[in-house]
């Protein structure tokens, strides 16, 4: 019985950490850029969700869907007027990303106060899966993660686009060269990462708190599974996010819950220092 | 007179405080090939990487009479030159086939891409059995071959070739030559960059020596091979 629900609990949580990972690890992969405002993107999902559906009345999803919206066009504004412009030094980035993180944070704080906020589910119902008693709403997130990523994957690896988008990863000056706007490319991968992010904010709401520090945890677990899938590999980084949900999940019912926090953190230490290019090794375009 | 279809004007590039290039004029006619020789460090990947838009540079270069620099690189990819750049640069975790298909990503005559890309795999029949590998797994000549046809795909108006015949056997070399010729005469123009001078003599009509940045003799095949300085230092012969 607690197997089935390790089972069916990791996977809810492998795939909200998937939809977090895999966008963190595409931005790296195509523009080598360490984005600390991605667990930002999460929180502003979450609370613009909360904002547009509980305070203004707008209907659920197209409360998610707005968040998205926004979310991407913030995120193709920061990319565009600000890492445009350092995008080829890692410490700037990292500590500019940083600090619009903490000032996301801080404006979010001012505006909503530090309570915890509940967003509404899409389907509130409880069901019943293997003889699990899971919340509708958190299989509703598996469903929409592998979804998503699906989606993504086809995008990448059938489409014009996407061999646009893999060149650019692989070589960018020679994807200019084939005429590919990489700095568009750049743009593009930002924003669909950070709508990813706002994605899963917004439908975690209902399950998990909605703070304004709710993105620094979420930052951590993206480093964490990208490290062990490999920066930047995708598929490195889905095997990854399901290991990491899964351990969590695992320490949350045999040791407990307070324990979980610890998982990504000692995965960072274990992966650096006996593997430090990942499960998957040496680093292979994606 | 056959219309100039490059013409560059006074071209200086600096690297920080170091001159690299130093004021050179040159131009390039529709349907020729202009061979760009001299020794390691003269300029010549600076010369074609600022064309390209890859390398910033001031003077004026001029692309069927507009100018073109300023334009990012892939602008001017898009605009009708393809650089086949120093080393390659093939994207190495992408097959020869999706390697190929993206030198043509631009285009949307869908029809005659699929007949330049047979045309690229008639003029190497190798790049055909091995279009499923990735590129990385290529010997050296077959990826330089993969570089030429890959900025062959676009269709370009001005075809600009970095070393083609960098460390590869005779035999390849000449593979290499025999479709360069091919690609002129097909009305493909060629700007070509070679440290083998003998070979560039074979294959072009016009020919610049680069040294120190800047040129030092320019003229036909001919004309060069019967220069005493271009014997001494770039034939082998006393
Ligand atoms: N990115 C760079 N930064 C600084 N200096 C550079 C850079 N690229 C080239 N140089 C310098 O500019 C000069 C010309 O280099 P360039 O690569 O154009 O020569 P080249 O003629 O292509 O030589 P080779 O035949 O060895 O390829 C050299 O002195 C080189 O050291
Ligand atoms: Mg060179």
């Amino acid at each position: 019985m607690v197997a089935l629900e390790i089972l069916i609990y990791g996977a809810v949580l492998s795939g909200i950490y998937a939809l977090l990972a895999v966008g963190f690890a595409l931005i790296f992969g195509v523009a080598r850029v360490i984005n600390l405002t991605h667990g930002a993107f999460y929180m502003l999902g979450a609370y613009i969700t909360y904002a547009l559906s509980v305070l203004l009345n707008v209907p659920l999803i197209l409360s998610i869907i707005g968040g998205m919206a926004i979310v991407f066009l913030l995120a193709i504004c920061l990319d565009r007027f600000i890492i445009e412009r350092i995008r080829t030094t890692m410490i700037n980035v990292l500590i500019t990303t940083l600090a619009l993180s903490l000032f996301a944070d801080q404006v979010i704080l001012q505006i909503f106060g530090p309570d915890n906020r509940n967003i509404p589910a899409v389907i509130s119902d409880r069901v019943t899966l293997l003889g699990v008693d899971i919340a509708g709403q958190r299989l509703l997130s598996l469903i929409i993660s592998v979804a998503v990523i699906a989606t993504l994957w086809l995008i990448i690896t059938r489409t014009r686009m996407g061999n646009a988008l893999l060149a650019t990863a692989q070589d960018p000056e020679a994807a200019q060269l084939m005429g590919i706007n990489t700095g568009r490319m750049f743009m593009i991968t930002m924003g669909i990462a950070a709508m990813m992010a706002a994605l899963a904010g917004g439908i975690v709401g209902s399950f998990l708190t909605v703070a304004p520090e709710m993105g620094m945890l979420p930052i951590i677990k993206a480093f964490s599974i990208v490290i062990l899938g490999g920066l930047g590999s995708i598929g490195g980084s889905i095997i990854a996010a399901l290991l990491i949900g899964y351990l969590e999940t695992i320490v949350a019912y045999l040791i407990s819950f307070n324990a979980t926090e610890l998982v990504p953190l000692v995965v960072i230490f274990i992966t650096l220092i006996f593997r430090p290019a990942g499960i998957f090794g040496k680093r292979r375009g994606f | 007179m056959p219309a100039s279809i490059l013409q560059i004007e006074d071209l200086t590039i600096y690297y920080g405080k170091a001159l690299a290039v130093d004021g050179v004029s040159m131009m390039v006619e529709d349907g020729e090939t202009v061979a760009v020789i001299g020794p390691n460090g003269a300029g010549k990947t600076s010369l074609l990487r600022a064309v390209a838009g890859l390398t910033p540079s001031s003077g004026r270069i001029l692309f069927r009479e507009k100018a073109i620099s300023g334009l990012k690189a892939y602008e001017i990819s898009r605009q009708g030159i393809s650089l086949c750049p120093e080393g390659r640069r093939l994207f190495p975790e992408l097959t020869v086939r999706q390697n190929l298909d993206l030198g043509a990503i631009m285009r949307k005559d869908h029809k005659k891409v699929k007949t330049d890309l047979e045309n690229a795999l008639r003029l190497f029949p190798v790049l055909k059995s091995r279009a499923g590998q990735m590129a990385r797994s290529l010997s050296g000549g077959e990826q330089q071959m993969l570089a030429i046809g890959r900025a062959m795909m676009s269709d370009p108006e001005l075809l600009m070739l970095d070393e083609p015949s960098m460390g590869l056997a005779l035999m390849v070399k000449e593979s290499i030559s025999t479709s360069i010729v091919e690609i002129t005469k097909a009305g493909g123009t060629i700007l070509l960059v070679e440290q083998d001078a003998g070979m560039a003599m074979d294959i072009s009509k016009k020919i610049y020596l680069l040294e120190n940045g800047r040129i030092r003799l320019e003229g036909t095949a001919q004309e060069m091979a019967g220069n005493p300085h271009v014997k001494e230092a770039y034939l082998g012969i006393a």
